[in-house]
């Protein structure tokens, strides 16, 4: 923030007018996204925020709903449940996903055109779909990863398998299987931007592969690893369809309030409780909102100059 | 000053753009469907409610108990997978109408499938099916109230004569506020199953209380290791040894109060018989529709000996689910608490049949629930039999009598089913949250983590009571 607050006050008038018809030059390009953003990102959320602080007849009550639902029983857990598994995911992905795509980059041609395809295939699996798959992997009677299931974590049932200390690290193996890839390939596609003379002229200087992976390329993409960070955080603390199939799939085993987005959907379709659910959601949207704000600030995501 | 006007813009339409792709609010969540209504047959769209259809098409007004030839127009209905055939057969019997049926999860294991739809049409104003059959005996009583208020009156749709022929007992479950809001479709009082061949062949006797079948544990898994004489595993657990033992866990119900004492005796003495047998094996955290319980137990391996559970395990379950073959299973009365008289039982599930207050073509919802309920039953031995105990007497007098010739099991279980249906204890009353789950992640996630039942209980009762009051109860001990 404040290194955005010093250049709007060095920028002089003239660079101000340039800015402002760049956007309006721009808006042509964001106009097709624009109705879906507001049908189905900015309503909702005004929707959301309305309902929060009001009483099912529509009565203002402050911060009544959110204070009822911090109180409750399942509220602590669910967001226990969400932060270590956001945690766990958020850094197996970052510290995975660059490492994996700097050593891609840096390999030949050939082998790379290979690597890239096989990283991403597991991501062509949706959500749904790759927990299903998941919940085989999983149970020791079907599974190919049987032998792992059976001696290292010691569990020959699936009921063992998915015990309640396992999930967020399963949770967040699932995930990073099926976003990986796709991450991959985009950071891949960050480091091909980086023009080759800078590598060259980092070579010849004496650097070695180890040297220009960690000070000249991995800056030059922080911007996209902010921008994956920021994007992954909200999705992992909205963590709703893996939990949710397995609730089903383990006959209640697992409870299904297990994350906050779900307890918002018990509380609004088992209990009616439509506002309480928005004050969760209230919640969820000012986490994710409070950590876009911090990785911009701190990565400069939208600074123009270098 | 510009960018600092976008910024905040930016970040909040990038946030956002991570929101909508899952269900974040309300609103967003009402656009997608609900996954876990997900079903065995995949669920003809329920756009096709028949509002308008039916209503011009000039349907019977007052055919309550008319016959079926009366009914006509069109008919929305939700089964679960064993009630399909019914629903079928109803289709094939009433050309005039012209049925939807809509097959789902059944609301099994306490999910909220049903819930969650209920809303949903609540909010929509449209969209309710006429007549939906739940797996969730407790299912009704949530039914009947706000915020759901889905269930109608059967009381004036169908005859006292026809509805007269349910047990007491039975109607009175289905009595919420005063109004009939149900009728069951079978009556499930837990008996004890007993695989008579296995027990023939190791010379053991049937036991006749609890703490014959205790001792009787502790012999198989030194004699007979890797049988087994019951679970613990299931998420109806609680209605299996609880209830049927006098345990106070969801007793005197009236309006919103509820008393929950799991540290009653009655509650702790069944906890400390079982937490032998769960520890040597004979009665495993493992849920009988569970695949690894097939495979240990099931099938070739034929490893239940014993196994007390509701009356419609019958064939469905040990022929059907498990494999057992023919001619070794049989039902005898339920275990009784050492000399303790009367004998008292669980009951587990005993799907009710529930017609919508928001229905367009009553006439032909009441006909279709009176036809399911008392003039539906196949041959006993046939795929579409069946599962249970039927609720309408006359109806159970013929079922009874097609069971008691079924070739599948190795002597006639009639005789149990019939008396354990009047041994259901009336103590255990049921609410609007669902407490099943609670006894599978409380206490089978510790069973399966290797704790004792006794350890687990104090931390059960707990959790039903913060169940309880999350649904608005006020909890009382004693």
């Amino acid at each position: 923030m404040q290194a955005t607050r010093k250049r709007g006050l060095h920028a002089g008038g003239a660079q101000r007018k340039r800015d402002q018809g760049a956007a309006w030059r721009g808006l042509p390009f964001v106009l097709p996204y624009l109705p879906f953003l507001i049908l189905f990102g900015i309503l909702p959320a005004i929707y959301a925020l309305s309902l929060a602080f009001t009483t099912s007849k529509g009565k203002f009550i402050g911060l009544k709903n959110f204070t009822t639902t911090a109180n409750d029983y399942r509220f602590g857990p669910a967001f226990e449940h969400v932060f270590l598994y956001t945690s766990v995911w958020l850094i197996s992905l970052i510290v995975f996903v660059v490492g994996l795509a700097l050593m891609l980059h840096s390999r030949a041609s050939k082998a790379t055109s290979t690597f890239r395809f096989l990283y991403y295939i597991p991501g062509a699996l949706a959500g749904a779909a790759s927990v299903l798959v998941w919940l085989f992997m999983l149970d020791p009677a079907v599974s190919p990863a049987r032998f792992l299931l059976e001696h290292v974590f010691g569990s020959t049932l699936f009921v063992q398998a998915i015990a309640p200390g396992h999930l967020p690290f399963i949770f967040a193996m699932i995930a990073f299987w099926t976003g990986a890839g796709g991450w991959i390939v985009v950071l891949y596609g960050a480091l091909n931007t980086i023009p080759p003379d800078l590598e060259e002229a980092a070579r010849i200087d004496g650097a070695g592969a180890w040297t220009i992976a960690l000070r000249l390329k991995l800056p030059m993409i922080r911007k996209w690893i902010a921008y994956m960070g920021i994007l992954s955080f909200a999705t992992g603390t909205q963590l709703f369809v893996e939990p949710q199939l397995v609730n089903q799939a383990s006959l209640g085993f697992v409870p299904d309030t297990w994350s906050a987005n779900q307890l918002a959907y018990q509380l609004a379709f088992r209990y009616g409780k439509f506002n309480e659910a928005a004050a969760v959601s209230v919640d969820l949207l000012l986490i994710g909102l409070i950590a876009a704000v911090l990785i911009v600030t701190r990565t400069g995501l939208f600074r123009k100059e270098d | 000053m510009q960018r600092r006007v976008w910024l905040p813009i930016l970040v909040a339409a990038v946030a956002l753009a991570g929101c909508s792709s899952s269900k974040k609010t309300p609103a967003a969540a009402s656009s997608s469907p609900a996954p876990s209504a997900s079903a065995s047959a995949a669920p003809s769209s329920t756009a096709a409610a028949p509002t308008s259809a039916a209503a011009s098409t000039p349907a019977p007004a007052s055919s309550a108990a008319a016959p079926s030839s009366t009914a006509s127009g069109n008919l929305t209905v939700w089964v679960d997978a064993v009630r399909l055939p019914d629903a079928k057969a109803y289709q094939a019997a009433h050309p005039k109408v012209n049925i939807t049926i809509v097959t789902f999860d059944g609301d099994g294991n306490g999910a909220t499938g049903l819930q969650t739809k209920i809303q949903l049409w609540n909010k929509a104003g449209s969209g309710w099916p006429d007549v939906i059959f739940s797996e969730q005996v407790n299912d009704p009583v949530w039914m009947a109230q706000a915020p759901f208020d889905f269930a109608a009156d059967m009381g004036s749709l169908i005859s006292k004569d026809i509805t007269s022929q349910w047990p007491a007992t039975s109607l009175g479950q289905c009595t919420v506020g005063g109004k009939l809001v149900c009728l069951q479709d079978n009556l499930a009082p837990n008996v004890l199953w007993v695989n008579q061949k296995l027990m023939t062949q190791f010379g053991y006797t049937v036991p006749k209380t609890w703490q014959d079948w205790q001792a009787l544990g502790q012999k198989v898994a030194t004699e007979h290791p890797g049988y087994i004489i019951g679970n613990s595993g299931d998420s109806y657990g609680a209605w299996t040894y609880f209830w049927g033992n006098q345990c106070p866990l969801e007793s005197k119900v009236s309006g919103t109060n509820v008393t929950i004492n799991a540290a009653d005796t009655h509650c702790t003495e069944m906890a400390t018989l079982l937490d032998p047998l769960i520890k040597n094996g004979t009665a495993p955290p493992l849920g009988i529709f569970s695949p690894d319980f097939a495979k240990k137990y099931g099938g070739a391996t034929d490893k239940v000996l014993l196994m007390p559970g509701p009356a419609w395990y019958a064939q469905d379950v040990f022929g059907g689910t498990l494999h057992i073959p023919a001619g070794e299973m049989t039902a005898t009365t339920p275990l009784q608490w050492g000399t303790d008289s009367p004998i008292t039982t669980g009951q587990i599930g005993g799907g009710p049949w529930i017609i919508s207050k928001h229905s367009a073509n009553t006439a032909a919802a009441t006909d279709f629930v009176q036809w399911s309920t008392t003039v539906f039953n196949p041959d006993p031995t046939s795929k579409d039999a069946r599962a249970g105990l039927p609720g309408y007497g006359p109806l159970q007098v013929s079922w009874l009598a097609g069971l008691a010739k079924n070739p599948y099991f190795a002597a006639d279980p009639t005789p149990a089913l019939k008396a354990a249906a009047g041994l259901i204890w009336q103590g255990w009353q049921l609410v609007t949250y669902p407490d099943q789950p609670v006894w599978t992640n409380t206490v089978v996630t510790g069973l399966v983590a290797g704790k004792t039942l006794t350890s687990l209980m104090p931390a059960f009762g707990k959790a039903l009571g913060q169940a309880a009051k999350a649904a608005g109860y006020t909890v009382a001990t004693s």
